[in-house]
């Protein structure tokens, strides 16, 4: 029963990766950017969701709406003032730049919210359940995370493949001129991009504090490069290699823990990494493009 | 149609075009000429907004279109099929020439079944993933791409480029045929002997600067081009 009650927690765990390493993967995939900025945005979209809840009341549901709206606004704000200047820049300097404003949010909380820790009230309001006289326990913020993991991959998917500016969005991750070419206004389309990514990240930083409830100022850097990690393990720019990155990486990390050793379990996430790198580079599901000429 | 006024383009500190003036009348068939790194590529690319010019000015249909973005200028009328094609070769044929109607979404139905008629191997290929068609039928997709936006001005940058010689011919057919349905053309070409064929009028650029114009006949026939671009 603890394989199957670890394997739950791993896949629930993987889920609140996959949502975030989308938002790597679709800024990579249009930006060609690391947005190492995107784990704070998360950390952010969690204090919002407990400053509306813990003092203005609200119900868990407009929490979340309201984190959503915050951080997507924060996501456009970000890439306009810290990202679009460099865009011609070389991919160095946008990375210090990514670095510096995960820095400069973080900051910025330890000074609003200061340092004591918060502790997270689950938005989740139903009960665990509890299978075969009790020996197996599914928590509730499980099953929600994985709904809302699934909801959120279908979602974009169909996004991506059937919507107009979902096409567009592709086109312009494929070819920045062609795209200006066919009438797409690319830095429009780079600004959804962050507005989803981080609109996203926003619901994992609602679901990762329901699940582990402290919150602090760094409580996204962690879980921010653990998703990043699930990115290139499934193969960035990829958005279903983002969700399998993420859930495996999730259960690697869980039954590590309670397998091997706590203390070695993110040493051994990343040792799979190196060894997936190692042999298929461009990640489980990247592909290398094949072009005729 | 179109009217370029001695614009200057600098790459960094690289003074790439001088002084370039060339008009485009409607339904006219323009080419522009010359030897690799003649600035051919870089004019298209001003025209269109990829790149700014520093001095001189670019009209379109009596609108001062030197400051105005690139993909603004769909809209307005004007198509360009870069040089390499530049397809989306990771999505369909379908969903490449959904791109070209992006600015008019309710041409796309129409807007496809014309350029299946125009480019019937593509009708085959609608679902294939752009990237395993052959060069020539990327060329047409390329084409059929900017078609789709109903264009009223079309610039071709080396349509040409990588051809077999019964492709070349197949699509310089198709070009002088959507000149005669009423687009109008700007083309780029290496190959001079087959632009100066179907072109009304012809410029020669050199180093950055236009050397020569004419005719096409008129270039076709003069001694200097025949030497430096016919091969004699």
């Amino acid at each position: 029963m603890t394989f199957i009650s670890n394997l739950i927690s791993g896949i629930s765990l993987g889920s609140v990766y996959a949502i975030i390493a989308l938002g790597y993967t679709m800024v990579y995939g249009i930006a060609k950017m690391l947005n190492f900025a995107h784990g704070d945005v998360i950390m952010v979209g969690a204090y919002v969701a407990f400053c509306s809840m813990a003092y203005l009341n609200l119900p868990p549901i407009v929490a979340i709406v309201i984190a959503m709206i915050a951080c997507t606004l924060l996501g456009i704000i970000i890439e306009g003032l810290a990202y679009r200047p460099l865009r011609k820049a070389s991919s160095l300097a946008v990375l210090i730049t990514a670095i510096g404003v995960s820095y400069f949010l973080q900051n910025a909380a330890l000074l609003i919210w200061g340092s004591t820790p918060k502790t997270f009230s689950s938005v989740v309001g139903f009960d665990s359940i509890s299978l075969l006289d009790g020996k197996l326990i599914i928590t509730a913020e499980s099953i929600v995370t994985v709904i809302a993991c699934i909801i959120i991959m279908i979602g974009l998917t169909l996004f991506t493949k059937k919507t107009r500016i979902g096409k567009g969005m592709r086109a312009v991750s494929e070819d920045k001129d062609a795209a200006e070419l066919m009438g797409i206004n690319v830095n429009v389309t780079i600004s959804i991009t962050f507005a989803i990514g981080s609109a996203l990240a926003a619901i994992a930083g609602v679901l990762l504090c329901s699940a582990y409830p402290i919150l602090i100022p760094t409580t996204g850097s962690m879980p921010g490069i653990k998703a990043f990690t699930a990115a290139v393990f499934g193969g960035i720019g990829s958005i279903p290699g983002a969700m399998l990155g993420g859930i495996l990486l999730g259960i690697i990390e869980i039954f590590s823990k309670s397998y091997i050793s706590t203390e070695l379990s993110d040493a051994i996430v990343f040792a799979v990494l190196i060894l997936v790198l190692l042999i298929k580079p461009t990640g489980l599901l990247g592909k290398k493009i094949t072009e005729k000429v | 149609m179109l009217k370029v006024e001695n614009i200057n383009v600098y790459y960094g500190q690289i003074h790439t075009l001088r002084d370039i003036s060339l008009e485009v009348k409607k339904g006219e068939v323009v080419a522009l000429i010359g030897a690799n790194g003649a600035g051919k590529t870089t004019t298209l690319r001003t025209i269109s907004g990829l790149l700014r010019s520093k001095t001189g000015s670019i009209t379109l249909m009596d609108e001062n279109i030197s400051h105005t973005d690139a993909h603004k200028l769909v809209s307005k009328g004007l198509a360009h099929v870069p040089e390499g094609r530049h397809v989306f070769l990771q999505m369909t044929v379908q969903e490449n020439l959904e791109m070209g109607a992006y600015t008019v979404p309710s041409n796309v139905k129409a807007g496809i079944e014309d350029v299946f008629e125009r480019f019937p191997r593509l009708k085959h290929r609608k679902n294939q993933i752009a990237g395993t068609l052959s060069g020539g039928e990327q060329q047409m997709l390329a084409m059929g791409r900017a078609l789709m936006s109903k264009p009223k001005i079309l610039m071709l940058d080396e349509p040409s480029m990588g051809l077999s010689p019964i492709l070349v011919q197949q699509i310089f057919d198709i070009i002088k045929e959507l000149n005669e349905s009423g687009t109008t053309i700007l083309l780029v070409e290496q190959n001079a002997e087959m632009a100066l064929q179907i072109a009304h009028r012809a410029y020669v650029l050199e180093s950055g600067h236009i050397k020569l114009s004419g005719t096409g006949q008129e270039l076709a026939n003069s001694d200097e081009i025949r030497k430096a671009y016919l091969g004699g």
